[in-house]
């Protein structure tokens, strides 16, 4: 067998173009439909995982995809908010653990391009998705964030930098300006979408939404051009020469205040624990009537509707490569038929000389062999180097 | 000793046709066959190796009956018995020079290619000097070189029986009597018969045996 992958492999290389050309037509063959594979599975698992470990959300009426995908996947929010009052009713309700979610607001890109959602949450939203920091802490504090561990190690950002929230809309100056967070952590790997986002406490995203803020002070000491209304019998009216901060700080932390009803500040999103099944089910009521304004999702059904689409897609894929492959063996089926008509010659010489058969199929097979293990090994190198990233493509594709 | 007894070969389609009432060659014997183109000589070497089965009568090499045996028991039997010189030469262009020469050790089933047959090798291409050329292609050697090659590739396994075809059409005259001399040293040495076809006169005196084709069988007398 040994001399037999000898001749074999001084044949591949002595014919090194055609060689290879087989080789990465196999390898091909055999790298896309499993990859496909790959990224599905790994895709249906991690989509599957992060469907059941989120049991409820609520949001305001609209798709129910949509919702899912914005709670579970930080992707786009409803047009319509949720007042945080929700969150208080449902906590008070005994029914079970409400976690507020606020994401309308991305990082500024910084050098490299680098963006992430920014999620403004409740320090349970730690407890309840597992994360704990790999460095620094969790946020405590007005203006702090922890970073998502891909997005910190895409950007390179760590543990004492800052980071700027991109604002909505540039041009509009009576509207939300970017906030410079300071970094408090980094949070440990997970493998869902929690490593791409940062987090933020729910009213850092008030602030920087502008529901909240803190300036100067304004009194009747200070600078009169920063005033409306001077008058001592009425309140101050500050003009609109007051700037805002741009960054939370120790010193002016204490400045900054809402304005308006907690109750009725926006949320876009609720995610909620019920504390058993039979609470679980008196949620699902309390949103079941299409009058009200908002609905209670059950993601794993949502999740189960979504992966019934990729199913379809995985057929699709499959039939399509099974195609691929067909066309690509009938072509290598015509390569080796031609081959060996132009072998004709050198296998009269091997017969002439006494070569049995077996040995010439013992040679046939070592080429074969030879050929085919290099074409499995790229494949299953390719495969697993991409596998990855093609899971990632297909998120962004199917959401 | 070769034994050939009332044999009839015919190619399908052709006229020619090959009739022996009775040829012995005796063992160890240098036998030349000389005779015109087309007058069987390559035919009969083909039948003595088993490449060609004769429609009638029998070819016997020491105690065995090649024109009996099967077509995988020919393949066996040339590859233990015999070494061949064929006229194209018959080289794997894939193959470097020591390749080629070892090539009969490497598709042989019991045979296995040990430092004595790849120094036997080397010895053999140093004796038609080719040392220098061992790692080379084939493909860049000339003709007369592939026809040394091709000669030691007959002689590695040192077989019990030499059949040469035309061995040194393509050498000048000095290479062709070294060429000669290695052949009947090798035959010597080892008892084997030789037998070889040649339309070089000049080197029929170094054979004990000249059998001329055409006074022995004339393909247009029998047909």
């Amino acid at each position: 067998m040994k001399q037999s992958f000898h001749l074999a492999s001084r044949y591949l290389i002595w014919n090194r173009g055609q060689s290879l050309t087989v080789v990465l037509s196999l390898a091909i063959m055999i790298w896309i439909p499993l990859t496909v594979r790959l990224a599905l599975h790994q895709f249906e698992q991690e989509i599957a995982a992060r469907g059941q470990s989120t049991p409820l959300v609520i949001g305001a009426r609209g798709s129910r995809t949509d919702l899912a995908l914005h709670a579970l996947y930080f992707e786009t929010p409803p047009a319509q908010t949720v007042p945080f009052a929700e969150v208080d009713r449902l906590n008070r309700s005994g029914l079970g653990t409400a976690i507020p979610l606020h994401l309308r607001f991305r990082t500024q890109p910084n050098a490299a391009g680098e963006s992430a959602p920014l999620v403004g949450t409740a320090p349970e939203y730690y407890e309840f998705r597992s994360l704990q920091p790999a460095r620094g802490s969790l946020p405590a504090l007005l203006g702090d964030c922890v970073l998502g561990a891909a997005f910190a190690q895409r950007s390179g950002l760590t543990v004492g930098d800052h980071l700027l929230s991109a604002p909505r809309n540039a041009l509009n100056l009576a509207g939300d300006y970017p906030l410079r967070m300071n970094i408090c952590g980094v949070l440990q790997e997970s493998g869902s979408a929690d490593d791409h986002a940062v987090f933020v406490d729910v009213r850092t995203a008030w602030v920087i939404e502008g529901i909240g803020h803190g300036h100067q002070t304004v009194n009747r000491e200070t600078d009169p051009a920063l005033l409306l209304e001077a008058d001592e019998s009425q309140p101050v009216t500050a003009s609109a020469a007051v700037l805002p901060w741009l960054e939370i700080t120790d010193e002016n932390r204490d400045s900054f205040h809402f304005h308006g009803d907690l109750d009725e500040f926006p949320l876009t999103a609720v995610i909620a624990s019920p504390a058993g099944e039979k609470q679980r089910v008196l949620m699902l009521g309390r949103y079941a009537d299409p009058d009200h304004s908002l609905h209670c999702i059950r993601p794993p059904l949502v999740i189960r509707e979504l992966l019934t689409v990729v199913f379809r897609m995985e057929q699709l894929i499959r039939f399509a490569s099974a195609a691929a492959g067909v066309v690509t063996l009938l072509l290598l089926g015509l390569v080796l038929r031609l081959s060996l008509k132009l072998r004709r010659e050198e296998l009269q010489t091997l017969f002439r000389l006494g070569c049995s058969r077996t040995t010439i199929l013992g040679l046939q097979a070592a080429e074969v062999t030879l050929l085919a293990v290099p074409a499995i090994v790229t494949a299953l190198t390719a495969a697993a180097l991409t596998s990855d990233v093609a899971s990632q493509q297909l998120r962004t594709l199917l959401f | 000793m070769i034994s050939i007894q009332q044999l009839l070969f015919e190619y399908p389609a052709s006229s020619f046709r090959m009739q022996i009432p009775s040829l012995q060659i005796r063992s160890g014997e240098h036998t030349a066959i000389a005779g015109p183109s087309g007058s069987g000589k390559t035919t009969l070497l083909n039948l003595l190796a088993g490449i060609l089965v004769p429609h009638s009568g029998s070819v016997s090499v020491a105690s065995t009956t090649v024109s009996a045996l099967s077509s995988s028991q020919r393949r066996l039997f040339r590859l233990q018995q015999i070494g061949q010189v064929f006229q194209d030469f018959q080289l794997l262009d894939y193959l470097t020079v020591l390749d080629n020469v070892l090539l009969p050790c490497r598709i042989h089933p019991s045979v296995r290619l040990t430092s004595q047959l790849h120094s036997r090798a080397l010895q053999l291409l140093t004796q038609v000097g080719l040392a220098n050329t061992a790692a080379r292609s084939i493909t860049r050697l000339s003709q007369g070189e592939r026809q040394r090659v091709a000669l030691c590739r007959a002689l590695l396994l040192s077989p019990q029986l030499i059949l040469a075809d035309e061995p040194t059409g393509n050498l000048d005259s000095a290479t062709a009597q070294r060429m000669i001399q290695l052949l009947i040293s090798e035959t010597n040495r080892s008892g084997a018969t030789l037998i070889m076809v040649t339309h070089d006169s000049s080197l029929l005196p170094r054979f004990e045996r000249v059998i001329p084709f055409d006074s022995f069988l004339q393909p247009e007398e029998v047909s």
